[in-house]
This record gives C-alpha cells, structure tokens and sequence, in this order.
C-alpha cells in the first residue's frame, strides 16, 4: 500500500465533514469503507491532496423502516445491511445485491454511501436502487437537495453530486399492495465483479398482471443503467409472458456493454436476456406474498 | 520453551520470514521505472539508474536455459527499444517504498511507439521485430522422421491453442542484496540459489567466490523462481554501487505484466488412422509464443513439447514441427509442467477425435493404441507399458460405469521429469545434530518432511534429530534446482546415497554402523548424485463436470491415477495432486493473461488472471499406483502430474456436456452457449 502522499482528515461530524468539503472541493475525496478508493490509490491510479475520512461520522450508519419506508444512512456498511432482518424479510431485493457483492470482507467494510457513488457501472446497489426508484439525499455546507437513482449517474466514475456535496441517506418506498422485486447477478467466479446484473421491481395487479416496473442493469454499459424500455414492456403483461420477451429485447436495446476478458458483447447481452428472465420470475413469486420486495 | 515447527507449520502460523520480512540497517527500497509500450522505438532515458550506466543482459539460467548474447537476449534495461509493455527503462532507490515510487516520476524517456505483433499467427505473417532477423520464427527443430501414408483410411487434422498463464505464487518474486568489501550476499525467494548465483555471477561479472546467496522462506514458485531476472541484476549492481542493501519485492501487478508466464502454445495436429481405430502415424506443429526475447524456455519449450507429442501410446510414425516465435509480449518462462500439459492437451484432444470419428469410447481407442512393452517413440518419448496401466486406471476410476453418465472424461500422459543432471546433497553431523542441505530448494512445498523420513530411515534416529538447512551456496558448494517434477525423485535419491556414505564410513571406523556412533561423532559429506537416461511415469485422470445455461462450468469430480513410484509422504503426495489439479482447472476454466491489440494488460490483478478460488473446488478420488522405481528410494516424479492429466480430462467432460468441440484453454463460456468467444 503506497499511495502518493496526501493529507488525511477526520471529521468526528457531517457539518464538519461537509465544511471540509466546501473548503477543498475537487483537491478532497471522500473515504468511506475504501474498498474501491484504497485500491485506485494504491495502485496510484489516482490520488487526491485531501482524503476526508467520514468513517467516524456515526450519524449516517443507521437503517430505518417505517412502514413501506426504508431508510439508510450512506456510512451504513453492506454487511450491515445484508445482515438486517428487516432488509431481509421485506427487501428481500437488498439483500440479494448485498449478499453478493465481493466477499464478506469488502461487505464488512464496504458502505452503500461508497457503492452507489464510486459510480462503477459493475456495482450492485445503484441497479437495485434504480429498480426501487429510490430517492438520494444529498447535503453540503450550503443545503439539502434529493435525486433519484435514475438521474443520479453520469458517466463512469462520475455522478451527478457535486464536489462539495455528499450522498448521506437513501429513501426507498415501496406501494401498498402486492410488490416484488430481486437482483440477480451472473459473475465467473465467487468474488468477481459480474459480468451483467439486473435488478427489477413491480407491483402486481388483481388479475396477475404488472403495474408500474422499476429495471436497473449492472455491467451493461459505462454507468449503472436504467431500462425505461424495459420497464414499460413490463407493464400491464404477466411475468412469464410475451412482456418479459420484450423486456429483454428493450433492455438489449438500452446496453451499451464493451467486450473484456469477463465476456464479449455479445455474450454480456445473452446473460443479460437469461437472468432478466429469472429474476422476472422471482420477483413475481415474492410480489405473491403480499408486501414484500 | 518455544515450540519446534516444521518448515511448513511456520509457513502455515504466519512466521516464515520471507524476503519482505527482512530489513537490514540503511537499506534502500527499489522501485522500477517500465515501458508503458509493449512495442516502442526509446529516443532518450535520463534519470534513475538506467541502461546508459548499466548494461549487458540477463543471462539466462534455470529450467531449458542456455547462453547467449545478442539483440534478441533480454538487456538489463530497456536503452534503444523497449518490446514489451512493462520491461525495465530505470530503477530508482529510495530510503522507504513510499519515496522510491515518488521517485519514478523523476525518470523521463522519451518513446516513439511502434505497431506490436501480440499473437502467433500474427508473428508469422509480420515482418521481423529485430533487425538482424530474416522472420520472426525464435527456433525451430524437427522430431521424427518423415513418413508418408499415401492410403491412410482415416486423417483427423485440427489445431489446439493454450493460452498464457500467469505463475501467481502466493509470495511474487523479491530479493534483498547487501554488499560489504568484495563480497554481495542474496537473500532471495527461490526455487534454486545456486541458479540464482550463476546468472549473477555470470551476468554481473563477479568470481563466484565474492557472492553468496541465501534463500528466504518462499512462497510459492510454479517455475517462476528458478531462472535470472532483470530486476535482480538490478538489485544487486545497486547494492555494490551505493554500497548499501537494497530490496526489491514486485507489486501483484508487476507480475501480471514483467514475470515470464507459461503455456502460450498452439498445436496443430494430423492423426492418420485406420477405420479399427488404431493410430498409423502422427504429424504435428507445436508453435510456442516465446515472447520478446530469446535464450529461455520460450526458444527451448517447443522442442520438448514436440518430444511428448505421441503420448503414452504405440505411435510408430511421427513427425512434428517444433517452433518458437517472437511477439511484444513478456518471455515466456516454465509455468508447472513447462510443455507437459501442451503436449498431453494436443495428443490426447486427438484421441477423443478419433474415439468420436469412429463412435468409439474413449478408453477403447487408448486402449487398443496403448503398449504392451516399453516402448520409444519416434519423437524420443520413453514410457513402461502404458495398456496395464491404463486398464488398472479405468477400473480405479470405475469408468465403465461412471462414463454412462455422460458427463466425465478421461486423459492419460507421460510424465517426463527433469532427472538429468541429478541432485546435490551435504550432511553434516556435529553436537548430536544431523543438519542437511539439498540442492534443489523447496518453495513451500514443505520437502523437510520427506527429507527427515529418507534421513531418518536411513541412520534408525529420530526425526527430532535432524535439521532441514535452508539453501545457501556458502554452504552447499553446487546444486540444481527445485523443478520438473524432480526433488523427492532425485534429491531424495541423493539424501539416501550421502547418509549411506556415511554409514560407510562408521561402518570402516567401528566395525558396525550405529545411530550412537553417527551423533556422538563428527562427519561432513557431500554428493553431486548423478543421475543418467530417463525415469518416466504414467499418470491419469478422469473429470466430471455440470455446465449451467450461462456457460459456467461446475467441476463435480476430479479422479487421478499415478505412478509416483513409492509414496515417501501419502499427505504431500496428496497435496501436490490437489494444489495441481486447482491449477489445471485453473488453466482451463479460467486463467489467463490477456492483453488488448494494442499490447496492453488486460488482466493487471490477480483476479482479473482468473486464480480459482475454494468454491470452485471438487470432490477428488486419488489412487496411486503399487510401484517402486529404480532409484534407491523408489520415488518417480510428481509434482506436474495434476496440470498434466486434468486439462485434458476436464475439455473432454466439458466437450461431452456442451456437445461442443473444445480446442482452447481457457474454455470460455461464449463457446459452451453458441456464441464464438
């Protein structure tokens, strides 16, 4: 580990951590769990002359349900959250994505806060959160504002948060009524980053059918996707009919995935169309336990 | 009192002391300034220490090395061209490794770069990437003999591509040097020092009597930690020049791009056959991707590939090609097997041709081809009766009713173990202690168990008594190296023929040998034990496989038969079959080193290289042979067996599960689900 020299701040608070980012803007990066930064660093792919490490901040670890609400506090680790009974109970869609992330020592350190805004299109949670239509409260020194997961990412490594600002919490809400939602992930080996993952959510109506559908995609294209054509393919058909045919067709259309050494293009979008159709599947053996996603 | 460990519980606990453990007063750390360009014209290099001060070449030494010295051997650093993405421009020195990688950006060479050729098929059309060569062809020997079969009534052709694998020990390559007056000691992770010693002695200039080299714990070598490198000779010029110790260990990534990996060969196959299944003839082309430079397993793999080539059966025509050829990439270096595994992939992907030609079962089409006498194949392959053993591997594996399944395959080699030229061994009894020395040294292995079984057999004292030195050219005066399936083969043979020695001598002393006699009295001896001809061994294997809709390869069961000859520690033959069969499952479902066209890495971690993990390991079914080969000690070879066997089982199971024709390592699943990788 020999990153180029910086200097290391530690803020016991989020107004002092927010402070220190209003004074040093684009010189300071923020330190959560480091498990993307401290490799990019140590590899000195990149450094930065300040690195705030917000891992003392003790206000921002918390997981909050209320209802149908959930909240998350952005310094909340993904073991924390693979961990919660709540999550996995009733967003059972969570705790597919955390319980695969790397391995139980990235998740021990590991943080949502990090995962959704490293904005590395093979992370898991930003799919999930796009799925969910989950809210992204932002702060910095001069105010509050939220995003959603959709418009959060803008290209790769880079979102849609200022220097200044920093993701503190993330709210998901779920409707009333019959809901499902699952990931699924399709990695070479155990540890891997994937090689293509999707995240769908949708309530289900009376007669069996889809109402509104959430679709985010993993490793599909230079940020964490979302599937508009996906989504509304999916609405109003059953989830094992022609819809999810179409579904799959629409979020092709919506990737953009480059051939590495994990998979050709065109075999990232063959695993996309398989796993699309499996967690279709799940999702809607959840959605038939009432309330759950 | 602290506890006494073996050499293999200390690297177990965490308290090896391995290179990075070792700081010595005022050392300097060494960080290495490398060609981002795999191919490029270098206009200038200023700053650090560079190719302007240091010159001359690596000399290669170790496994299938021989001397030379031209613009194909590799230079120290990089000065008029550089020909591979990650080869050495510079070194710079600093107090902490902090500040020595601050420094590199001190470094500035200015590069003009050129088109790389980065495969073999691209290095024979390319015009020569040197000068003063007509092609890009690095050697080429024939095998055999010509043969013509005019009315053959069957001819198989097809071509088969391992592609290159990384080493990954555990431990990467490192070293500290320390000069004091004329004298440079080595504390080095290595498979060999006195390999080591040579090629410092030998690239450096120096009287062999000025340089010593120690070896630390080692973490693992693969091949990698026999032969000279360039950043060693760096290492060590640095410590006489500034006259004070430096360490160099390499980064995770510094391996991916600058260690020599291994495999990286095509074969090109032509079976003749008649319509019962028995082969006529073989012809064959082995092109080895010998990377920038010439003078080491690159330049020689092919030759040694192409003598394996007809396998463990009665193949009385053969003629095969062998070649070497240059591209920008690293020089390939012996990888656990060194040629073996290529040549058994080749032989034995054409007999399961053949078997599926005629709708044969495997096993019949090996067996009706196997030998029923010791035979010497036109290509100089010498082997025992191969049809027994097959017949004695088939029913441990209880193929006949396993292969009903239809998800199993089967493989069966020659193991070729590198006996010649033999081992050395020094014993040494002094204070009711009996310390002893091997040439070859263990790289975690942990050879101290069958070195104290063999000493402790041979003088009836306890294994208490004994202790197992580590490598040291002061105290060893030669040695070979630990390689090629070799060690417990003829360094053991070489510990039994220097503790009868000195049984000899008790004997002419007292009358009678006694284990009071030996600890209660002084003796030094040494041996070079030589050893002459071949030792070869048969070896076979059997995979079971599940493949999933996405092309993922699930392995259920991994089945070897061997001739070790006799077993001196039934754990460590069972460790080295399973450590190596992780390995060939390695190769291929998984690893590689892979670069863009331009040259560049791909695979720059040693996840992205595609190392398995535990999940992916198999229930394994290991069965030895009943055998004692002709050394004093029984022992044949081992350690290569398991990269040997499993590749060609393993495509055989995946080609029988996917239905898909399998002629590349690693399978990728592009293949396994219709789409061409």
């Amino acid at each position: 580990m020999t990153p180029a020299s910086f200097d290391y701040l530690s803020p016991a608070s989020l107004e002092e951590a927010l402070g220190l980012l209003k004074e040093h803007g684009d010189d300071a990066k923020i330190l959560a769990g480091g498990q993307s930064l401290i490799p990019l660093m140590k590899l000195r792919f990149t450094s930065f002359p300040y690195v705030i490490d917000v891992s003392r901040i003790k206000e921002l670890k918390y997981i909050r349900k209320e209802g149908r609400k959930l909240t998350i506090g952005a310094l909340t680790t993904t073991a924390e959250l693979e961990e919660s009974g709540e999550v996995r109970d009733e967003f059972q869609i969570i705790h597919d994505a955390c319980s695969n992330i790397a391995d139980p020592l990235v998740r021990n350190m590991g943080t949502v806060g990090g995962n959704l805004s490293h904005g590395d299109p093979g992370n898991d949670l930003p799919a999930v959160m796009i799925a969910l239509k989950a809210r992204f409260n932002l702060q910095s020194a001069s105010g509050k504002r939220s995003v959603s997961a959709g418009d959060y990412y803008k290209d790769t490594f880079t979102t849609d948060a200022s220097p200044e600002e920093m993701l503190v919490s993330v709210e998901i809400e779920i409707p009333d009524g019959r809901f499902g939602a699952a990931y699924v992930k399709h990695k070479r080996r155990a540890g891997d980053f994937s090689v293509a993952g999707v995240a769908v959510a949708f309530s289900l109506d009376g007669s069996g059918r889809l109402g509104s559908a959430g679709v985010g995609l993993t490793s599909l294209g230079p940020t964490p996707l979302r599937s508009a054509g996906a989504e509304k393919a999916l609405e109003g058909s059953k989830p094992d009919g022609e819809g999810v045919k179409k579904a799959v067709e629409a979020a092709r259309a919506d990737s953009n995935p480059s051939s590495d050494f994990y998979g050709s293009r065109e075999y990232k979008l063959f695993v996309l169309g398989k796993i699309m159709e499996k967690c279709v599947a799940e999702a809607a053996g959840r959605a038939q336990k009432e309330g759950s996603a | 009192m602290e506890e006494e460990l073996t050499s293999t519980e200390k690297l177990v606990r965490g308290k090896g002391v391995y290179v990075d453990d070792i700081r010595l007063p005022g050392m300097l750390h060494m960080a290495v300034v490398r060609s981002p360009y795999a191919r490029a014209r270098i206009l200038s290099v200023s700053g650090g220490l560079n190719g302007n001060e240091l010159k001359g070449g690596v000399e290669s030494v170790g496994e299938g090395a021989a001397a030379a010295a031209s613009e194909t051997t590799e230079p120290i650093f990089g000065l008029k061209s550089a020909n591979y993405a990650g080869q050495p421009v510079a070194a710079v020195f600093a107090d902490d490794l902090y500040s020595a990688q601050d420094l590199m950006d001190s470094v500035d060479v200015e590069y003009e770069p050129l088109k790389p050729v980065m495969s073999i098929d691209e290095a024979l059309r390319a015009p020569p990437i040197y000068s003063s060569t007509k092609s890009n062809i690095m050697s080429e020997k024939w095998r055999g003999e010509e043969f013509e079969i005019a009315d053959a009534p069957l001819v198989l052709e097809d071509e088969f591509l391992n592609r290159r694998v990384a080493t990954n020990p555990i431990e990467p390559r490192g070293l500290v040097a320390s000069s004091e007056g004329s004298r440079l000691t080595i504390w080095i992770s290595t498979q060999s020092v006195h390999s080591i010693k040579e090629g410092i002695v030998g690239s450096l200039n120096l009287k062999p009597e000025n340089v010593r080299i120690i070896q630390a714990d080692t973490g693992g070598g693969f091949g990698l930690k026999g032969g000279m490198y360039t950043e060693y000779l760096i290492a060590a010029y640095a410590a006489m020049k500034y006259k004070r110790p430096v360490k160099w260990v390499e980064t995770r990534r510094e391996h991916m791009m600058a260690s020599r990996p291994g495999r990286g060969v095509k074969g090109k196959m032509k079976l003749f056959a008649d319509r019962s299944g028995r082969v006529l003839g073989l012809k064959g082309e082995v092109i080895v991707e010998g990377g920038a430079f010439s003078g080491g397993m690159g330049e020689f793999a092919s030759n040694f590939i192409a003598l394996q080539c007809t396998g463990p059966y009665l193949i009385q025509k053969a003629h095969v090609r062998a070649l070497s050829v240059y591209t920008n990439k690293v020089p390939l270096g012996p990888y656990r097997g060194a040629g073996r595994p290529e040549a058994a992939f080749f032989i034995e992907r054409m007999m399961d041709k053949l078997a599926d030609e005629l709708k044969m079962d495997p096993a019949d089409v090996r067996l009706l081809n196997a030998t029923t006498e010791p035979f010497k194949s036109p290509t100089g392959l010498e082997f025992d009766p191969s049809r027994p053993f097959i017949e004695k591997a088939l029913n441990e594996f209880n193929y006949r009713k396993r292969v009903a399944n239809g998800n199993a395959g089967i493989g069966f080699f020659v193991l070729v173990p590198a006996l010649q030229p033999g081992e050395t061994c020094r014993i040494a009894v002094r204070g009711k202690k009996v310390n002893v020395w091997l040439g070859g040294n263990s790289h975690g292995q942990g050879h101290d168990i069958f070195i104290k079984k063999l000493v402790s057999d041979e003088f009836g004292i306890g294994e208490d008594d004994i202790i197992v030195e580590r490598g040291d050219t002061d105290q060893l005066e030669d040695g070979v190296g630990a390689w090629g399936s070799r060690t417990a083969m003829v360094g053991g043979a070489a510990v039994v023929s220097v503790a009868r020695k000195i049984k000899d001598q008790i004997e002419k002393e007292f009358g009678e040998y006694t284990p009071e006699h030996l600890l209660s009295n002084e003796f030094d001896v040494y041996t070079f034990e030589r050893q002459k001809g071949s030792l070869t061994s048969l070896g076979g294997n059997m995979a079971s496989v599940d493949i999933d809709a996405l092309g993922t390869v699930n392995v259920k069961e991994i089945d070897c038969y061997y001739d070790v000859g006799r077993a001196l520690n039934i754990d460590m033959v069972r460790s080295q079959i399973i450590g190596g069969a992780i390995q060939g499952m390695g190769q291929t479902l998984t690893e590689e080193i892979a670069y863009g066209p331009d040259g560049q890495l791909l695979t720059g971690s040693i996840s992205d290289a595609g190392v398995l993990n535990a999940e992916s390991l198999p229930r394994f079914n290991i069965k030895l042979a009943d055998s004692y080969s002709r050394l004093p000690h029984g022992a044949k070879g081992l350690g290569e067996a398991p990269t040997i066997g499993v590749p060609c089982a393993l495509a055989r199971a995946i080609e029988k599960v996917s239905g898909r024709r399998i002629r590349e390592t690693p399978v990728k699943p592009e293949l396994l689900v219709g789409l061409e990788g």
